[in-house]
């Protein structure tokens, strides 16, 4: 049974008392596998991955009817509020020209460098044989750190067809991916 | 509505609309399976911008050096 879905009534003294815990046990359910899912996307800067997980679980805490969702669901939306973090971050970083930190090569996170640029290419090959326009809002959005907004200015069309766009190049890869075997 | 579902993934979208894409999501199930579909996916993009860092891509830092 997952403690998580545990329910603690009347234990507590008060609610910060019970709020505390509820955190905690979600730091030992996912404190560890998140942080090293995120050290992946903060340039091994242990600091600012840490601070993403601690947001993480609060907002988690604050979300409480969607830790009662299946374990796999509910780690997909960890992950991408942990991503939506790091992205924020690295945007008001980026405001200030010299900040911004220069990719670092990462040997903690990355043991087998050689598996990682092999999976690299295997991605950058599925890119390629998206469609054009499939292949431009990935680039445009996700890998140059642009919102849908900002993509739709630059390549002039609406940012209802860059999402949409988005949608069915996103779905393209992950079959193509799949078929490379390397999706899970 | 459910095709915000991959810019929700990769988190490209403004935050009025991540928010609102996040309260879609409670009640729907097509999109709950589409990113648990999609969750990998970002990571596997992140390969490619650290692996093509140094790339043409990156003005700022060629122009600084």
């Amino acid at each position: 049974m997952c403690p998580v879905l545990g329910h603690l009534d009347g234990r507590f003294e008060s609610a910060d008392a019970e709020a505390e815990h509820r955190i905690a046990v979600l730091y030992q359910e996912f404190g560890g596998p998140l942080l090293r899912h995120v050290r992946k996307s903060t340039g091994n800067d242990l600091q600012w991955a840490e601070d993403v997980v601690q947001e993480t679980l609060v907002r988690a805490w604050r979300n409480s009817a969607r830790l009662q969702w299946e374990p796999s669901l509910l780690w997909a939306w960890l992950l991408t509020v942990a991503r939506r973090i790091v992205i924020d971050g690295r945007r008001r970083k980026s405001v200030r020209p010299h900040e911004v930190e220069p990719p670092e090569v990462d040997m903690m996170a990355v043991p087998d460098g050689s598996e990682r640029a092999l999976s690299a290419i295997v991605v950058a090959d599925a890119l390629r044989s998206l469609s054009e326009e499939h292949r431009e809002v990935i680039e445009q959005t996700y890998l140059r750190d642009r919102t849908i907004s900002e993509a739709a200015e630059i390549l002039g069309i609406p940012p209802g067809t860059v999402k949409s766009r988005l949608y069915y190049g996103i779905r393209a890869l992950r079959e193509l991916l799949r078929d490379k075997g390397v999706a899970g | 509505m459910h095709d915000g579902v991959a810019a929700y993934v990769l988190g490209v979208l403004d935050e009025e609309e991540h928010e609102a894409f996040e309260r879609h999501l409670d009640g729907c199930e097509q999109c709950q399976r589409e990113l648990v579909e999609f969750a990998e996916l970002p990571d596997q993009l992140d390969e490619l911008k650290n692996t093509a860092s140094a790339s043409d891509d990156d003005p700022p830092m060629s122009m600084s050096r």
